[in-house]
């Protein structure tokens, strides 16, 4: 436990040390995994389907705000989509419209959130997405993880119903519209995973403001637990198709990486809490104090030893 | 003279005038009055142009129908409706935001009250490195 407590703070300093390098460096490589996994997926305008034009912009977003890169992806998205038909871009412009004019206002930090949330699918992870955003954020951030969902299965539904839309005559095009918006609308499965990642925010924030020990790692597999339920549940009425095996085990992966955060994070040993108790002129206080777990750091010293024969 | 509880106090001040404080102090420059009004006046325009981008799918989506039944329609009845679902979607929306900038307001405040607190006390600090002079 020691050696790792050493290796945080190790890392932690180097992080420290080099941030004005890494920063840039983590936001390039975010944009370019991003936008290549979305022209992977959709890489329906050749025209950006280009890989020197993504380094490009990676290389722009090394050194612009992060919010941004949400709004290149979302043109990515939209350029892919009127390929596919202009109707198609339509929904899917009014979509992100919407998702931008209503939530960004409350939430613009949380932006990476609807990045993030359609990578982690397709890792298979995407469950510690709402555990992470509860561990670390407020219950407002349920939003961010809510239109990461949507942004996902407008992706998603575009990737799987493209070619049915394209061989959809070209002069029907209120009919085209109506295919394409029924399809997202009447998507059971985003409904559900949309109310059980949301549930699941909500729940890992309450618990781990609890005054419990052990707060975190409880909400954690609580959160884990509601969602697999909700996701079972929503599957057996819904029939969302949804993988019983890939649930669980994305699940048990997520509770691994929340874990994993929660050392970097929230790193407290519970054994030698302190309960004290004082008050002052206004208020009476009952302060439960818990240490964090740190580690000296190892001071190597050489000894230089000379000796004269 | 260097006193290491000023620097460390000024440090830390420093850090939250970079991060957090930043936000902060653009909220606190504001009256409370000033700031909701101005957030609530963003969310009817914003509310505005999502109603508006709704109405746009719908229309679109029954175009046929519509174009059909535009005559037999009683525009003045469709045009009430309209308008009271926009006022009770604006409503809701600038209520929401309302209440999510006052705890917005009043938590700024409340870390900027701290953060003036450590300016008294740097000040204090300094009086009394003068006095011992």
């Amino acid at each position: 436990m020691s050696s790792l407590l050493e290796m945080k703070e190790n890392l932690r300093n180097f992080y420290s040390r080099n941030e004005v390098y890494l920063l840039p460096i983590f936001k390039c490589v975010l944009a370019v995994v991003t936008l290549m996994i979305l022209n992977m997926n959709l890489g329906y305008m050749t025209k950006i389907n280009n890989s020197l034009l993504i380094l490009v912009i990676g290389l722009m977003c090394s050194f612009l705000p992060t919010n941004l890169l949400v709004i290149i992806a979302a043109v990515f998205v939209v350029l892919h989509s009127y390929a596919v038909s202009i109707e198609c871009a339509i929904v899917v412009g009014a979509a992100f419209l919407l998702l931008f004019l209503l939530y960004y206002r409350f939430s613009p930090k949380d932006t990476l959130v609807v990045v993030l949330l359609p990578l982690c699918f397709g890792l298979k992870i995407p469950f510690v997405i709402p555990i992470a955003v509860g561990l670390l954020c407020g219950p407002a951030s349920s939003v961010s993880v809510v239109c990461g969902v949507i942004v996902y299965y407008v992706i998603h539904y575009i990737k799987t119903n493209a070619s049915v839309i394209m061989s959809l005559e070209a002069d029907s095009t209120v009919s085209k519209f109506r295919y394409v918006l029924d399809g997202l609308l009447d998507s059971k499965a985003m409904l559900v995973v949309l109310i059980s990642f949301c549930i699941t925010t909500i729940i890992v924030y309450v618990i781990r403001r609890l005054s419990v020990d052990h707060a975190w790692t409880i909400a954690m597999i609580v959160g884990a637990v509601v969602d697999v339920v909700i996701l079972l549940v929503g599957d057996l009425r819904y029939d969302t198709g949804i993988s019983v095996v890939s649930l669980v085990l994305g699940s048990l992966v997520s509770i691994l990486i929340a874990k994993i955060i929660q050392f970097f994070v929230f790193n407290v040993d519970y054994t030698r809490t302190e309960f004290v108790q004082f008050e002052d002129d206004e208020y009476y206080y009952y302060v439960k104090a818990i240490p964090k777990n740190t580690v000296a750091k190892s001071q190597h010293t050489i000894k230089k030893i000379t000796s004269v024969i | 003279m260097l006193s290491q509880e000023r620097i460390k106090l000024m440090t830390k001040m420093a850090a939250y005038e970079e991060n957090e404080g930043k936000a902060y102090m653009s909220i606190g420059s504001y009256f409370r009055s000033d700031y909701m009004g101005m957030q609530v006046l963003r969310s009817v325009i914003g509310a505005t142009f999502a109603y508006l981008i709704v109405c746009g799918l719908y229309v679109y989506y029954n175009l046929e129908t519509l174009m059909q039944d535009i005559y037999k329609t009683d525009l003045m009845v469709l045009g009430k409706q309209v308008l009271l679902y926009y006022v009770i979607f604006v409503a809701a929306y600038a209520l929401l935001t309302y209440i999510i900038y006052s705890f917005r307001y009043s938590r700024a405040k409340r870390s900027l009250k701290r953060y003036y607190r450590h300016l008294k006390q740097l000040a204090a600090m300094y009086d009394i490195e003068k006095n011992n002079h």
